[in-house]
């Protein structure tokens, strides 16, 4: 037995179980001997239905601090309803063959909004014609979660994976809980009555030749905890990620390619938040986190959402390539504090679309 | 703490004694301790409780100042201005009101008021939250800004910590013997804060600079340990400090002082004193993090939660914690079943006890704590610091023993 792992045998039996808690952390020593090859995929478009969770972030600020912090149980909060937006992203998948198949990620917040934004964009048709067949809810957090009525209503028996760290409150929404009493907090008329994967850490999911799904047990704010994430590896470009919120981290996300997939050193982007400064605050650390993107050499970065403003125009700044938005987002019927006082377009925004 | 060079400060001079059998005695008072601390943590600190302090941070800058504020009452004032009939004579509830009420007092006079409100407001905008908002633009809101404010606080009280542990426990009376109490205090704390702030320039205000959007690089150089610290934030430099701190802890609660108490004569002892608690730090926080790189393989730049360098070089002061609590609790409640071992018998058994109890303490704890704190699930959460409820924990104990003497548990010995 080699000195690391014998001190690693060591450490798992004793200090290892106190210093890594056994709350259910991804670790890296733990991830699984051996590459996985999930096959490739032709072409990837990401269409964002909507990227604006809530539209002002000292308004969500104040919820938040009213009800005692960060740290608080998200279905205890009273919510500003007027500032809820959501989160949802069309992923359409281009097969080898030339075969588009579609997955919708996240299904939102605030149902008025998401029912608008859903009719925008025709989704709710492709629901009710089952263009769309599978949801992916990459995290039971308010913004990508609650509206979850707006797309049951389409399709009650529509494919969901969902994780499995999620809040039991959560799991009860899926069979029709109603929490609405206070505001803000969501009901589901339209109890799933389709098959339900609920995914479970350092678990491959494979949607289908080059789409994979990972679930992540990481931390995220308002005590939720997991987060499903997207891989798909591209033919002649690399591996891209999509996620909604990407509590796991970027960096960590590619870390996980490199070291669990085949070829998984090439790495070409990534779409959705990136959960870096949702509240446009600054942190030497994420100072750290541009060196550290820099260094996986993507060709495409669309973030918006949680990633935050201030992070993508300094990753610009630094030389990353941050795909602009269109302004598109601001035709809609509300648009973000933030949106209207950028103009850098760092974010791609409602209504705009990625390829890979 | 026994110091052994403090002369006849009321602490080295007291002797405490079980009034039941030691492990009874011990017992009493870890149930006293466990109430307090659950009491404590439901109403002032956890999310579902009264204040809600802990958020985290916060709650830690509170804790951390008061722990400061109560060694500095017992060491470096030595209980001013009560007299020994007081200490000697008063019934130890009330000399734990007491005390605690001049702490919280101090803790407003000294925190709140001078550096959140004097300096906060005049002089240096991030120890107000109010200020960021006020001077701030977007990203300055309600929730970052306290966080940014008591981050500040926390750095603020790092190198105030060492200091305070080299003057108090390195120099003791040696340095102004010839003054009385309160001006030894008073001379002791001044020259504290003075080589305190000087401290926090060099090894916090570059983060703090580095916290906003440009860098203020005309207030703050950029974080100059990057390079070989791999990371922006000063957490690097807390983890070192703040685990030297711990280690003079661990050396006066496990090892009878020693190897501090090597060295009697001055200045010899202070510069001894000073560097082995570095040295001590230093082998404190780089064993964990070998011990990090073999339980999660090694951090990277940018990555998240417990591949970050940042969280691991904090983590590093929380798992010293979790030993440093069990070490004062084995220390102050059950050290007197110890005393006629051996000196080095006696070390080797309390740091294995500590060690391997510690241990398990931050397993319970991650295991347990969110259903009995409150606290959100994960070691690498970012809205969870144990450090602030262990440190907590610490100022419970100190109040217990150097407030109240060791109530239920002991009782002063009567000359």
């Amino acid at each position: 037995m080699e000195r690391r792992e014998f001190l690693k045998g060591v450490a798992a039996t004793g200090a290892g179980v106190a210093l890594s808690g056994g709350a259910g952390m991804l670790s890296m020593a733990q991830a699984a001997p051996g590459k996985e090859d999930f096959g490739e995929i032709k072409g990837l478009k990401v269409h964002c239905i909507s990227e604006t969770s809530w539209f002002d972030n000292a308004t969500l600020g104040k919820d938040i601090k009213a009800c005692g912090g960060i740290n608080t149980y998200q279905y205890n909060v009273d919510w500003n309803v007027e500032n809820l937006g959501g989160y949802a992203a069309l992923v359409e998948v281009e097969a080898l063959d030339g075969k588009i198949t579609k997955y919708l990620l996240d299904s939102g917040w605030n149902t008025e909004w998401m029912d608008y934004v859903f009719a925008k964009d025709g989704i709710d048709k492709m629901l009710k014609s089952k263009e769309i067949n599978t949801l992916i809810i990459s995290h039971d957090h308010i913004d990508h979660y609650y509206g979850l009525e707006s797309t049951l209503k389409h399709q009650p028996d529509i494919k969901i994976y969902f994780p499995g760290t999620s809040m039991k409150e959560s799991f009860a929404l899926l069979k029709g809980a109603d929490y609405s009493k206070k505001p803000g907090q969501p009901k589901n008329k339209y109890p799933h009555k389709g098959e339900l994967i609920v995914t479970k850490t350092n678990q491959l999911y494979k949607l289908q030749d080059g789409a994979a799904l990972v679930f992540f047990d990481a931390p995220a704010t308002l005590q939720v905890r997991g987060e499903n994430v997207l891989y798909f590896k591209v033919k002649d470009k690399g591996f891209v990620t999509v996620t909604g919120c990407c509590h796991p981290g970027i960096v960590t996300l590619f870390n996980y390619s490199r070291r669990n997939f085949k070829d998984g050193d090439k790495n070409y982007g990534c779409y959705g938040g990136l959960h870096i400064s949702p509240f446009e605050n600054w942190d030497p650390k994420m100072d750290d986190l541009i060196q550290g993107v820099k260094a996986l050499n993507m060709k495409k970065i669309a973030c918006n959402h949680c990633t935050g403003w201030i992070w993508a125009e300094k990753a610009a700044q630094m030389g990353l390539p941050i795909v602009k938005g269109t302004n598109k987002n601001l035709s809609y019927k509300k648009t973000g504090t933030l949106s209207k006082a950028k103009t850098s377009n760092v974010y791609l925004g409602n209504g705009d679309d990625i390829v890979f | 703490m026994s110091t052994n060079n403090a002369g006849n400060n009321w602490l080295a001079t007291r002797e405490l004694i079980p009034r039941w059998p030691v492990a009874i005695s011990g017992l009493a008072n870890l149930v006293a301790l466990l109430i307090a601390v659950f009491a404590i943590w439901w109403i002032f600190f956890s999310n579902t409780g009264v204040f809600k302090l802990y958020t985290p941070l916060l709650g830690f800058s509170l804790v951390i100042w008061t722990l400061l504020i109560i060694l500095w009452q017992a060491e470096l004032f030595d209980f001013w201005p009560f007299q020994r009939k007081f200490l000697n004579d008063a019934n130890p509830l009330a000399k734990g009101a007491v005390f605690t009420a001049i702490t919280i007092l101090l803790y407003l006079i000294l925190v709140i008021g001078i550096v959140y409100f004097v300096i906060g407001q005049l002089g240096v905008t991030y120890f107000n939250w109010h200020s960021l908002m006020k001077y701030g633009e977007i990203g300055q809101d309600a929730i970052s800004t306290r966080e940014t404010a008591s981050w500040a606080m926390i750095s603020l009280s790092v190198p105030f910590f060492l200091i305070s542990v080299w003057f108090m426990l390195g120099i003791g009376d040696n340095l102004f013997p010839e003054l009385k109490q309160p001006k030894r205090g008073v001379a002791m704390l001044g020259l504290i804060a003075v080589i305190g702030i000087v401290l926090y320039a060099i090894f916090f205000h570059p983060h703090i600079g580095s916290m906003f959007y440009p860098k203020q690089i005309y207030a703050a150089v950029p974080p100059w340990w990057q390079g070989f610290a791999h990371t922006n934030s000063s957490e690097f430099s807390l983890g070192i400090l703040f685990c030297s701190v711990i280690g003079v802890f661990y050396a006066f609660h496990m090892w009878d002082g020693q190897p501090f108490n090597l060295v009697k004569k001055q200045p010899w002892r202070f510069i001894f004193f000073a560097v082995v608690s570095l040295i001590l730090g230093y082998v404190i926080f780089q064993g964990q993090l070998l011990i990090f790189n073999y339980l999660w393989d090694e951090a990277y730049a940018g990555g998240q939660n417990e591949m970050n360098f940042g969280w691991r070089y904090s983590h590093t002061v929380t798992m010293a914690n979790f030993v440093l609590v069990i070490a004062i609790i084995q220390n102050v409640f059950f050290g007197k079943a110890y005393i006629k071992l051996p000196g080095i018998v006696r070390g080797i058994i309390k740091t294995v006890v500590a060690v391997a109890v510690g241990l398990l303490f931050a397993w319970a704890y991650y295991k347990w704590a969110p259903s009995l704190l409150g606290v959100c699930e994960g070691v690498s959460h970012p809205s969870e610091n144990a450090a602030a409820f262990l440190i907590m924990v610490i100022n419970l104990l100190m109040i217990q023993d150097y407030f109240m003497d060791g109530w239920p548990g002991y009782k002063l010995k009567k000359k």
